[in-house]
């Protein structure tokens, strides 16, 4: 039996995983990142449209700051997210952006002086300051006040993760490439590292750590049409999950994008409708506008994807041989905009459609996009309930995106997420009492526990077949746990998942040679995929309101009244069909920003008994004082400074704030 | 569309797991119906569930832009995930990438060969000696100058230039054109403090610039339409004039 | 903050030994000699085909190089000198571009088995280049020695007898091909490999590039086999007095003293 020992496992390759592992290394430790392909093939590459960081200098985000960050990522999540780590995250953004922009990142940069801009279906001229020039540009994404979405080209992701990447080679941290970690090591309440798969010889190891990080993305593959990649199934928040111990939060939390390409579901960014292309029907009639007239095609992603589903109910839909759809129209932005700008869209129009953006319209409709929900973990990025296991990105629970995520904030927090959580699991390993003192002989139960599970897959006599079942998952989640939910639906789509659960401990596999073995790792993901499956749909029924991108047909209305609560879920025992839910409160008494309406999406909500108290405390306070600077006021309103690593609260420069 | 009227495909994919004793390459032969919109990824996907469990593959997007997939395609190197069923026969043979580490089937390790080029040819930006202060702002760049980084970075490294190099296949330690456009691309870029001499010390030899025999296979493969012929031949120019001085 | 000063330029290269620059040098050579070879060839072929212009006119540019002009006799040991030249550029080149030949039999079945199965272009002219370079060894060699050691016997009537009576046809034939095609390839290829000649779209000025390439290598072609064959009829007709020297009608009624041997 192999064991391999390291001061911290990072699970994840892609741009959380990198930074975590480079800010760990850079302090001392040892790192080894497993990953299921080559780093940089990583999904963080597919972020297309940009990064959120306030940085203020296009002329359209011009007073931006955290301040505005802020309160667009909380109005954002419908008030779900944590917001001391919310102001965690818009303070450290802008640091995230300029360090990247030193390794490397090809920042799209101001020009200054007059471009002409779509707006609203208009062409307008602005014009950039002589001071931005050169300066990192921002672009308009929805669901925010200012011009705020940094961005290269529409390949953000990718010159990212590239950046990244190469800076992890530099650092020579080890990528244990295509292993995937089956099950975590923990005893005791404490997280001692995992059991890995080696996905070319089908060898078990066991890598023994100080600290465990997940930063493994996002589980869209628990859905038929999804943007995400197909290594996104979530497997390692699924292991987090079957130690009984660590919770999940807020798995029914799911985004859905408004513009994935139909019928295949690749991402086009919205970075064309934040350079104005429009969403039409098919009568070639932009109706955005007719649902949301303040911020039309921008409003925040569950808004569109949900108003784009229900003009298609309403018959407005382009029929085709594969459904309805509606239409993305980029035509207006111009020949060089899209190839300049947009190269991945046109790209993938005129390789997967046959369709040329610069003339023709895309067929889109809403697809699976974002797990906002993931590991529960602390403000460090760690778990409360397992020690030594840290989460980070789109796998983590951390909260900033709460029930609905802004489009940029994600690529922005794998990275802010990678420098606070790497420096947090950095201070843990520092830290003696931390050492690893688990003995050998229990990392070897553990391994022959899991490798007698693969066994028993391959050897067995089973009879259900492992890619059906999967299928059958999806196809459920895309039906019945999809944008609009119903409570007899999700009743029904429930108890299927669960008969599919209790016929994967049943499956048997055709393919019974060693080895790689694609079979048998379908065969252990979906009995996985499955648990997590159910948290999403079970979490869906349970929760009775409507919140962010989880909408319930039957309690359309958002309740701070009783479900301003995360959704925490656990799986005690291995013989469970259903997860153990529990609830886990937001404390309104502490809010910077008290619940009230988010300027888009439904007007009329449930009060939390304690908003109007804290509102008013918040005014007070503001009124009390006034013409002090932003910096006092946020401090009195609520304080996080302290949270974040001391070489991370340095206040932000920007060209019109200096210090 | 009728069902009747979808063509019949034939997919003559190359079978070998070099990690079985005894086995020997071959072509296994799979038929499927096309579908509409079908790309190789759905095939083999559907393949894969429906056929044959056991057949190794790779695809991690599907949208053209990772660069996991790159294989050979009836003859030639591309990626498997965007090329349409419909743009090709019904006869069609798929292979994996040639030069890279078979792993099984049409799975190649081109990510440990990658690893290795980049730590060999230091390919990230080697920043100024001194403190970064984060909260300052940024380094202004010309955004002329950032597109045109932008235009080199863009390499997904699938490994499709490397196995369309005829010059690969006989000096395996060749750093191909995925390493020069690298070396192309940091020299562009102000932040790396490198200078030509420090870039003749990882790529002056024949192994590197100097061993390419420009038959701009690389370039004319190259799924993300980089300009290798012009960077490399870029590379050259400055190398050789390196070379002289 | 983040103090980046532990990866910065140079590490780990500052202190290592430097490079050799000879692999600079030697690429440069190898393009360099080529392309005198390659101009070298196209103006030969220029001179040569004089030939069709009358055999006065060959007559002319061959004492032309042997500065009969210059000196009023020629001294044919001048184009000597010119072959020496050429043959140390030749040799220059061939052994530069060795270096590039598939160094055994497993390389040479490699980039067989690739070029093949991959169909593509610039690849199978490489193979087309390397070919003939290897026939070129083989072709070339004796027409230089020849040229080095009998450079008088260069003449309408003395290289026409060459080529019909001394049977050296089939072996022009075959260098003409050998050399245009390794020529032209070559030329071509220096050009896309130091990115001469190209515009703002470097697709397009390779495919302008080609295209002159080719236009290039089927006019030689085409001029070198009506050479060939001038030569090869006028060798016919002369084969009776193989061996005689012309002297064109013009000079004839001069004495004729020690002109040639």
């Amino acid at each position: 039996m192999k064991i391999v020992y390291t001061d911290v496992l990072v699970i994840g390759g892609g741009l959380a995983g990198l930074r975590v592992a480079i800010g760990a290394k850079r302090r001392g430790h040892d790192v080894v990142i497993l990953s299921l392909v080559p780093a940089k093939r990583s999904h963080s590459k597919a972020a297309q449209g940009g990064m959120q960081a306030s940085l203020g200098n296009v002329i359209k985000g011009q007073g931006d700051n955290e301040d505005v960050h802020f309160e667009d990522t909380v109005r954002g999540s419908d008030w779900g997210a944590d917001q001391e780590v919310v102001r965690m995250f818009v303070n450290t953004a802008p640091k995230a952006v300029r360090e990247l922009a030193a390794w490397g990142v090809p920042w799209s940069r101001v020009r200054p002086g007059d471009r002409e801009v779509i707006i609203n279906g208009q062409k307008v001229t602005i014009t950039e300051r002589e001071e931005a020039a050169g300066l990192i540009a921002q672009r308009d994404f929805g669901g925010t006040k200012k011009w705020r979405t940094c961005y290269v080209s529409d390949g953000t992701g990718h010159a990212m993760i590239t950046a990244v990447g190469d800076q992890a080679i530099a650092d020579r941290i080890p990528v244990h490439e295509r292993t995937e970690a089956i099950a975590l090591i923990h005893d005791a309440g404490r997280c001692y590292g995992a059991i890995v798969r080696d996905l070319v010889t089908g060898e078990l190891r066991a890598y023994v750590a100080k600290a465990t990080a997940i930063c493994s993305g996002g589980a869209g593959r628990l859905y038929r049409v999804t943007t995400n990649a197909v290594i996104c199934e979530g497997i390692p928040t699924a292991i987090a999950l079957e130690t009984g111990i660590a919770a999940l939060g807020n798995m029914e939390a799911i985004q859905f994008h408004p513009t994935g390409i139909f019928p295949a579901g690749i991402l086009v960014t919205e970075g064309c409708r934040g350079d104005g292309g429009l969403l039409k029907d098919a009568d070639g009639h932009r109706f955005m506008p007719d649902y949301e007239p303040e911020k039309k095609e921008l409003a925040s992603r569950d808004v569109v994807s949900r108003r784009m589903e229900e003009h298609i109910a309403k018959g407005k839909g382009v029929k085709s041989r594969f459904g309805e759809h509606l239409w993305l129209d980029i035509t207006l932005l111009g020949e060089k905009h899209i190839r300049n700008n947009l190269r991945e869209v046109y790209e993938i129009c005129h390789y997967f459609l046959g369709v040329d953006p610069v003339r023709e319209w895309i067929p889109v409709r809403p697809a699976q996009h974002y797990t906002m929900g993931g590991v529960r973990t602390d403000h460090t990025g760690e778990s409360p309930t397992l020690k030594g296991l840290f989460a980070a990105g789109e796998a983590a629970c951390w909260d900033m995106h709460g029930f609905n995520r802004l489009g940029g904030n994600s690529v922005a927090e794998t990275v802010v997420a990678g420098m606070i959580v790497g420096e947090f699991i950095a201070d843990f390993c520092d830290r003696a009492e931390n050492a690893v003192n688990i003995p050998t002989r229990l990392v070897q139960e553990i391994l022959a526990a899991e490798q007698a599970k693969l066994d028993a897959l391959v050897g067995g006599r089973g009879t259900e077949d492992a890619a059906a079942l999967k299928v059958r998952m999806q196809e459920i989640m895309t039906a019945k746990v999809g944008i609009f939910r119903d409570g007899p639906v999700l009743e029904q789509a429930v108890a299927e998942l669960e008969q599919l659960l209790v016929r994967s401990r049943n499956i048997g596999l055709r393919c019974k040679g060693g080895g790689a073995n694609p079979e048998l790792a379908t065969a252990y993901r979906v009995q996985k995929m499955l648990k997590l499956a159910l948290c999403v749909a079970y979490g869906a029924y349970t929760r009775t309101e409507s919140r962010g991108a989880h909408f319930r047909q039957d309690f359309p209305r958002r309740n701070d009244a009783e479900w301003l609560r995360r959704t925490l879920a656990t799986w005690k025992s291995g013989s469970d069909t259903l997860p153990t839910l529990a609830y886990e409160p937001l404390d309104v008494a502490r809010m910077e920003l008290p619940p009230g309406w988010r300027g888009y999406g439904a007007k009329d909500y449930i009060d939390h008994p304690a908003t109007a108290a804290r509102a008013a405390e918040v005014e007070a306070v503001r009124r009390r004082m006034a013409g002090a600077d932003r910096f006092a006021v946020q401090q009195a309103l609520m304080p996080f400074a302290h949270l974040l690593p001391a070489r991370l609260r340095g206040r932000n420069e920007r060209i019109d704030e200096r210090f | 569309m009728a069902n009747g009227t979808h063509r019949k495909l034939r997919l003559h994919v190359m079978r070998y797991n070099p990690r079985v004793p005894g086995d020997a390459p071959r072509l296994q032969t799979y038929e499927l119906e096309e579908a509409d919109g079908m790309t190789l990824f759905i095939a083999l996907t559907e393949i894969r569930e429906k056929q044959d469990p056991s057949l190794q593959f790779d695809f991690v997007c599907r949208a053209g832009i990772c660069g996991s997939c790159a294989m050979v395609i009836d003859g030639r190197p591309g990626l498997a995930c965007r090329t349409l069923t419909k743009n090709l026969g019904e006869e069609i043979t798929l292979a994996p990438l040639p030069f890279f580490e078979l792993i099984g089937d049409l799975s190649v390790n081109t990510g440990k060969w990658m690893r290795a080029m980049s730590e060999r040819l230091e390919a990230w930006v080697h920043m100024r000696a001194g403190e970064l202060d984060l909260t300052r702002i940024e380094e202004r760049m010309d955004p002329a100058l950032a597109e045109r980084i932008y235009e080199l970075d863009r390499c997904i490294e699938c490994g499709c230039c490397v196995a369309a190099c005829g010059t690969a296949r006989m000096r395996e330690d060749f750093v191909g054109a995925v390493g020069l456009n690298k070396i192309a691309r940091f020299r562009l870029d102000p932040r790396d403090a490198r200078t030509d001499a420090d870039y003749y010390e990882v790529v002056g030899d024949d192994a590197g610039v100097f061993g390419c025999m420009s038959l701009l296979a690389c370039h004319d493969v190259c799924p993300k339409n980089l300009p290798l012929a012009t960077q490399i031949a870029f590379v050259r120019r400055k190398m050789a004039r390196e070379g002289l001085g | 903050m983040q103090a980046r000063a532990d990866v910065i330029a140079g590490v780990g290269l500052k202190d290592k030994p430097r490079k050799s620059r000879w692999p600079a040098r030697m690429d440069l050579a190898q393009s360099v000699t080529g392309l005198l070879l390659g101009l070298f060839m196209w103006g030969h072929m220029f001179f040569v085909s004089s030939i069709l212009l009358g055999k006065d006119a060959m007559w002319t540019v061959t004492k032309m190089f042997e500065g009969y002009f210059l000196f009023g006799r020629p001294y044919p040991v001048l184009v000597s000198f010119v072959v020496a030249a050429v043959i140390a550029l030749f040799v220059l080149h061939a052994l530069l571009a060795l270096r590039k030949f598939p160094a055994n039999y497993r390389q040479y079945r490699a980039f067989s088995a690739h070029r093949r199965l991959i169909r593509h272009g610039d690849t199978t002219l490489w193979w087309v280049q390397f070919m003939t370079g290897f026939a070129l060894f083989f072709l070339a060699s004796p027409h230089l020695f020849q040229m080095l050691v009998h450079p008088g016997l260069i003449g309408p009537f003395e290289s026409a007898d060459r080529v019909w009576s001394g049977g050296w046809w089939p072996l022009y034939l075959v260098l003409l091909f050998a050399v245009e095609l390794h020529g032209g390839i070559g030329l071509y290829r220096l050009a896309v490999k130091w990115g001469w000649l190209q515009g703002a779209d470097a697709d397009a000025s390779r495919r302008r590039l080609a295209v002159a390439k080719w236009t290039l290598t089927a006019f030689f072609l085409v001029l070198g086999l009506a050479t060939l064959a001038a030569y090869m009829k006028i060798g016919y007709e002369h084969r009776d007095r193989a061996g005689e020297r012309y002297v064109p009608a013009r000079v004839q009624p001069a004495p004729v003293g020690g002109g040639g041997q």
